[in-house]
């Protein structure tokens, strides 16, 4: 398999990837067009036998931490933020209300919410998400766990129960 | 780190506060990162304390419910591959050379496709100047065709013939010398019988190219006839009906060496 096919076969995931961090379909899909070009020009750098999906989301995330930084104005809560222009999700899975999840995951900073991605929906080992997001293995273990914490207080909610918190209210958008 | 960052203990809601480490042991736990007896512990920790076994549950249905919101991502990515930095600075460089070059060309060739040149328009108003002069109509008569021929070659720095127009009826009066754009030009003053006047204007300076096409420029009542052949530009006026001034400027075309052909 070549540098390229293997790197195509990634895309639709290094796209669900950045689709998830940013909330935001044309952000994510600028994101992926610019860290794929970035990659293929870079394609000498890229040692063989190391771990090209590591590599590849990393050029991603720097791509979108350096875009964060152009954009810190954009507020969770505001009408206008990326997220809420996506599709709202409907149902609910083991107990969870996916629209409070949606909107719970938004509400995490960003840390927490790239490190949850990678490997609760990425599948990604500890140790490959330390290399995407450049920290040891150490910390992603414990800004995980954290983030999962945090998540579990802003959903307000054990498992199985399903009152909306005074903390969380329902958005109320068709 | 923010105060986002920082661990959340749990509340009232939650039940007691776990420590981080506890909490640490469960998230690594159910993402398989845990291995030998620390997991084997780990799992029976779970297994006897309720409060654990519903934060691993809580845990779980979360990454079910993250999964569940990302699941559909089926249409194809499309990704458009631009060239880098310097290629693009290539084809730009490109471009420019090929826009200039294109520049030149169009300015090469729009006298012919577009407006006349400029030594038919000058040609046109040589013609209506001098034409009805009766007395200076020329600076060299008819009868020094010797000298008037010498002269003219060393102006127009070319061995310049002058056509004769007399099976139409027409007859040489003289020829002066005028100056064109960027340099000499000769006209040549013919008259018939009936008074009606040619005249046949040539010129060297501005012609970089061969088009013996023969094309047209009329002026009120003057038309022109012109081309170009062999670095000399010709340029047949007259008042004379633009059929009958056609069929003159086409035999003087030729008997001046360019090629029917073209016509």
């Amino acid at each position: 398999m070549s540098f390229e096919s293997d790197l195509l076969a990634l895309l639709p995931q290094l796209r669900r990837y950045a689709r998830a961090l940013t909330g935001d379909r044309a952000w994510a899909d600028d994101l992926v067009q610019d860290a794929t070009e970035r990659a293929l020009n870079r394609a000498k750098s890229f040692h063989q036998g190391t771990n090209l999906r590591a590599w590849l989301f990393t050029i991603m995330r720097n791509l979108y931490i350096d875009q964060l930084r152009g954009r810190r104005d954009i507020a969770v809560d505001d009408e206008t933020a990326p997220w809420r222009q996506m599709a709202a999700p409907r149902g609910e899975v083991d107990g969870l209300v996916l629209r409070d999840v949606q909107r719970a995951l938004y509400c995490l900073p960003v840390e927490q919410r790239e490190v949850m991605l990678l490997v609760c929906v990425e599948e990604m080992s500890y140790q490959e998400a330390s290399v995407v997001l450049n920290v040891p293995t150490g910390t992603v273990m414990s800004r995980l766990s954290r983030a999962r914490e945090h998540m579990r207080v802003l959903l307000g909610e054990e498992p199985g129960r399903k009152t909306s918190p005074s903390s969380l209210k329902v958005v109320s958008r068709s | 780190m923010t105060s986002q960052d920082r661990p959340f203990e749990g509340g009232d809601r939650m039940g007691p506060p776990k420590p981080d480490r506890d909490l640490q042991a469960l998230s690594a736990f159910i993402d398989d990162e845990l291995h030998g007896d620390e997991r084997d512990a780990v799992a029976e920790h779970i297994a006897s304390d309720p409060a654990s076994e519903a934060t691993v549950a809580a845990y779980r249905a979360q990454d079910n419910a993250l999964r569940a919101l990302f699941a559909d991502q089926s249409e194809p990515q499309v990704v458009r591959l631009r060239p880098r930095a310097r290629e693009r600075y290539l084809i730009a460089a490109c471009f420019l050379v090929v826009g200039v070059a294109c520049g030149f060309l169009m300015h090469m060739l729009l006298p012919a496709i577009g407006e006349s040149p400029r030594f038919a328009e000058r040609a046109d108003i040589a013609y209506a100047v001098y034409a009805p002069e009766q007395r200076h109509a020329v600076e060299v008569a008819a009868s020094q065709q010797d000298h008037l021929v010498t002269w003219l070659s060393k102006r127009l720095n070319r061995a310049v013939t002058i056509p004769s127009l007399a099976e139409y009826g027409f007859q040489l009066v003289g020829g002066r010398l005028l100056p064109d754009e960027e340099g000499p030009a000769a006209q040549f003053m013919y008259q018939n019988a009936a008074g009606e006047r040619l005249t046949l204007y040539m010129t060297t300076a501005t012609i970089r190219r061969n088009d013996s096409k023969i094309r047209t420029l009329k002026d009120g009542q003057r038309t022109t006839f012109y081309w170009a052949w062999d670095r000399v530009g010709y340029a047949l006026s007259g008042q004379i009906g633009q059929e009958k001034l056609q069929a003159i400027a086409y035999d003087t075309c030729k008997e001046l060496g360019g090629d029917p052909k073209n016509w």
